[in-house]
Order: structure tokens, then sequence, then C-alpha cells
């Protein structure tokens, strides 16, 4: 098994594994993919994410067998630069996108990705979502600058796509260790809501009812209405919501709905969208912690490619998804975290348990990086 | 008095033995100690990482019918995992009703509007 690197079964958290991989520059052997489904193998937008991850790096090998069922994967070196890829419409773009997060600050040079394809649906993170939380993230470890932004250029709701973002990410010798203990109070809720293909006073419907459920609380509360037209709009209709609290020391909270594509179950009333978004937020809110839930898994992994110093972050409830994640960082990286739960004291009404996160970075230098 | 020595002589001896008994298998009175407490306390750690203690679950799937014939069992609950949807979504707690006025009160000094600490004002 040694000389095979890393073997895993199935084909559940396959980015988590291919991503690992790469940066760690072990190779990983995937087996029984849906081996006793009837349709076996891997599915279209996961060979989407192999060939992206392949325009990447350099010098990738990537073995599949005939059925699909086994995947073998020799990372090679992460090279960045200009990308375009035409991302699978099974998944939305975030999908590639948080795999593109953990890759970007550790290209040769760095990356400029545009990415075509479904930008909002209810299964993953939508762009929105990922540019209001995962890049204010990323900057507290020290990634920012001019070149670091994503832009959503046109909207693509699912199932026809049609969406484009564009993703610049400067590179990074060193990540930053970082202290986030103390999430802070939240001080304003920020939001996008949107339409496209639909009458535009969707939006306005979706605004009104979840400023009604979050006025409970706060009063600056601001949600912009983005209703994008003509070639903007993508192949179909839909509207949704990303609902951001930001606190005094700068975290971001968030949560989001995206209405049922089209053909794919029941329709959904934009008051009940907006109301419904706006519960989302306060159950994350619940949860709380630094970081919210959908980006835990890129800020443990920013920590463990950090500097050799001491880093601490507060979560709220940890994820199946992070759980797993954490057993990959232990398994590509021997890097296991201090876990300690924090019980909010009883006159305080502060949501539910929080999870301290300690670890001590691996000292990762990014060998890809070209002096200058 | 030689009586008198003798035996506080040999309970001496007897203390002595036992102070050094106390040192006998140190380490494994001390392994044993730490796989109690691993036990009987479930932590987080031991949630994501296992447990030293974990029990050997070398599953058996290699079952053999008749060594030519091997036994498709339905798919149990870990394996259907491992072919789950890849997604970072975490769901919500469905026993947390929003409608209800102690669920909102419950996160109220999340907020720059709840309570603040008497160091923070």
């Amino acid at each position: 098994m040694a000389s095979h690197g890393l073997a895993y079964d199935g084909c559940n958290f396959f980015r988590q594994r291919l991503v690992l991989s790469t940066l760690s520059g072990k190779r990983v052997k995937i087996k029984n993919i849906r081996s006793k489904d009837d349709n076996p193998g891997l599915r279209d937008f996961e060979a989407s994410l192999i060939r992206l991850l392949d325009k990447v790096t350099n010098g990738s090998r990537i073995e599949i067998n005939q059925t699909g069922t086994v995947l073998f994967y020799q990372p090679g070196l992460l090279f960045g630069g200009s990308v375009e890829h035409d991302c699978n419409l099974q998944r939305s773009v975030g999908y590639y996108l948080e795999a593109l997060l953990m890759l970007a600050p550790f290209m040769k040079t760095s990356l400029k990705a545009t990415l075509r394809g479904v930008t909002n649906d209810p299964t993953d993170p939508t762009v929105d979502m990922l540019k209001s939380t995962a890049l204010p993230l990323m900057k507290k470890f020290g990634i920012d600058g001019e070149g670091f932004d994503l832009k959503v250029v046109k909207r693509g709701m699912a199932p026809g796509g049609g969406g484009e973002v564009v993703f610049t990410c400067p590179v990074r010798r060193t990540i930053r260790p970082v202290q986030l203990t103390d999430p802070a109070k939240i001080k304003r809720i920020r939001g996008v809501a949107y339409s496209v293909r639909v009458s535009p006073q969707m939006a306005n419907r979706i605004v009104e009812s979840a400023r009604a459920v979050l006025n409970q609380f706060i009063p600056d509360i601001y949600i912009y209405t983005d209703h994008m037209k003509g070639a903007n709009s993508g192949k179909s209709p839909g509207f949704g919501l990303t609902l951001v609290a930001e606190t005094l020391n700068g975290s971001f909270l968030s949560a989001e709905m995206s209405s049922t594509p089209q053909g794919q179950g029941d329709p959904m009333l934009p008051e009940d969208l907006g109301r419904n978004c706006a519960k989302l937020l306060l159950e994350e809110v619940h949860r709380g912690g630094c970081v919210d839930s959908s980006n835990q898994s890129l800020a443990l992994l920013l920590m463990t490619l950090g500097q050799q110093d001491v880093s601490k972050v507060l979560l709220g409830p940890l994820s199946p998804y992070t759980i797993e994640f954490l057993r990959h960082i232990r398994d590509f990286f021997q890097l296991m975290f201090k876990i300690e739960v924090q019980k909010p004291s009883e006159d305080e009404r502060k949501g539910g348990d929080k999870v301290l996160m300690t670890g001590v970075g691996v000292g990762y230098s990014n060998i890809n990086k070209t002096i200058k | 008095t030689m009586k008198k020595q003798t035996a506080s002589e040999s309970e001496e001896e007897e203390e002595e033995q036992g102070g050094l008994r106390w040192k006998e298998g140190l380490q494994q009175k001390a392994s044993e100690a730490f796989l109690r407490q691993q036990k009987a306390a479930p932590n987080l750690r031991k949630l994501v990482y296992g447990s030293v203690v974990e029990a050997d679950d070398s599953d058996d799937e290699e079952q053999e019918l008749g060594g030519l014939f091997r036994v498709s069992r339905p798919q149990n609950s870990k394996k259907s995992q491992a072919n789950g949807v890849d997604s970072s979504r975490f769901d919500p707690d469905a026993s947390h009703n929003w409608d209800l006025e102690e669920m909102l009160n419950s996160i109220r000094d999340c907020f720059v509007t709840g309570k603040w600490e008497e160091d923070q004002d």
C-alpha cells in the first residue's frame, strides 16, 4: 500500500482527497466508486473536476479503470496562470471553486480562472456566498492584495447554467498563523437577492420577507437586489437569496437559499424563500464561531499549511464534512488538532456550544512560487 | 524485645516491599488508566480521530460461499456514506424551531443590540 500512497473507498469527499493529495504531493488511489450502483463509476462532474485539476497543474498523472470505479492520481506541480473551464452542469461552479480556493494561493504563477456553468443551485455554496465569506476569511491568513477577487460576470441558474465567474488569486510563499477566538457581536446584515428570467419583483418580495424576520434583532440590514438581464441572465429562470451577518471584528456568517431548479420538484414562493433563508441565518448565528459552517474546512486547511506556529480558531459545531476533512488532514499532513468544547455560560444568550480548534502549522512553503 | 524488633523489622521490610511493589508495572497501570479515561469520557477528539482502544474493526467482508461466490450484502450505512454526495453544506438542526420566541432569545446577545459584557462596553 505504501507504494500506492493513500487509498480510499467511495466517491464521497472526492475533492478533499484530490486537493490534499495535490498540496502534499502524496499519491492517492480511490476504489469502489459507486461500484454497487446501477450506474457505476465516476460521474461527469467528477471527470470535469479532474480536468480542471489537470489544467492548473503540470505533470499530473491520472489513471481511471474501464468502468470508472477506480481512480489513481499522482499530483504534479501547481502551475496556475490563466485557465478557462466549462464546469459540468451537474454541479454548480461553487463545487469546483471550493477546490480552487484551497489550491490557488500555492500556485507557481497567480491564478486567473474563468469558470462557466451553473452559478447558483441548492446543493453547493453559491458564488455569491463564497465571494462574501471565503474571500474575507482567506484575507485573515494573509492572502490578499489587488489581484484577489471573485467576480460574477453572468448568472446562470440550474439546470441550464450559462453563468460565468472570474476568480483571480495572488500566490503566497507562506501562510500567516491566526488567532480567531472571539467572533464579537454582529453589527450588520447584508445580502443579495437575485433573480434571472423571472419578474424583477421576485427579488423585492424576497427582501421584504427576510427583513421581517431579521428586524427583530438588528436595524442595520441592507439586501441588494440583483436582476441580471439578456446575455447575462443564463439559460434557466430562478431566484435566490444570500445573507451575510458581519461582526465587529470582521467575521462573517452566512446562509443562503436558491429556488428549486426548473422541472425538479415543487416551485417555491419568494416569500417562503426569504423567510426560510432568514431562519437559516439565525441557525448559523446559533452555531456561531468565527467561521461559518461551510468554510470550516478552508480555515482548517490554512491553519494546517501555516508557518510553524500555533493557530487558534473558534468554530461552531463541526459539520460531518469537516470531521472527515480533519481525518484527511491527519492522513496527508500528520497533523491532529486539539479540539475543545466551549459551553456558553448560563446568563449568556449566544447560541449553542462552540469548538476551539488549536493546531501548529506544518510550516508549508510554496515551492512552486517563482522567486523574483 | 527481640521479638518486637523482628516483628517491626519484618513490618518495615514488608513496607519496603510494598513501597517497591507500587512501582511495579507503573507504565502498564498508567496506560490502563489512560485507556479507562478515554473510554469513560467521550470527547470530540475521540469522535473525530477515533480512540486508542479502538476495537479491531476488520470486518470480514471477504466472506465466501463454498470458496466460489462472494456474499454481496445490501449496502450498510458506512458503505452508502462512502458514496454519498460530496457537499460542504451543513444541514440545520431540525429540532430548532425559529418561530418560537424562546429560540430567538437564545441568540440575542450575538448582536450589538444584545447585552454586553461589563468589560466591553
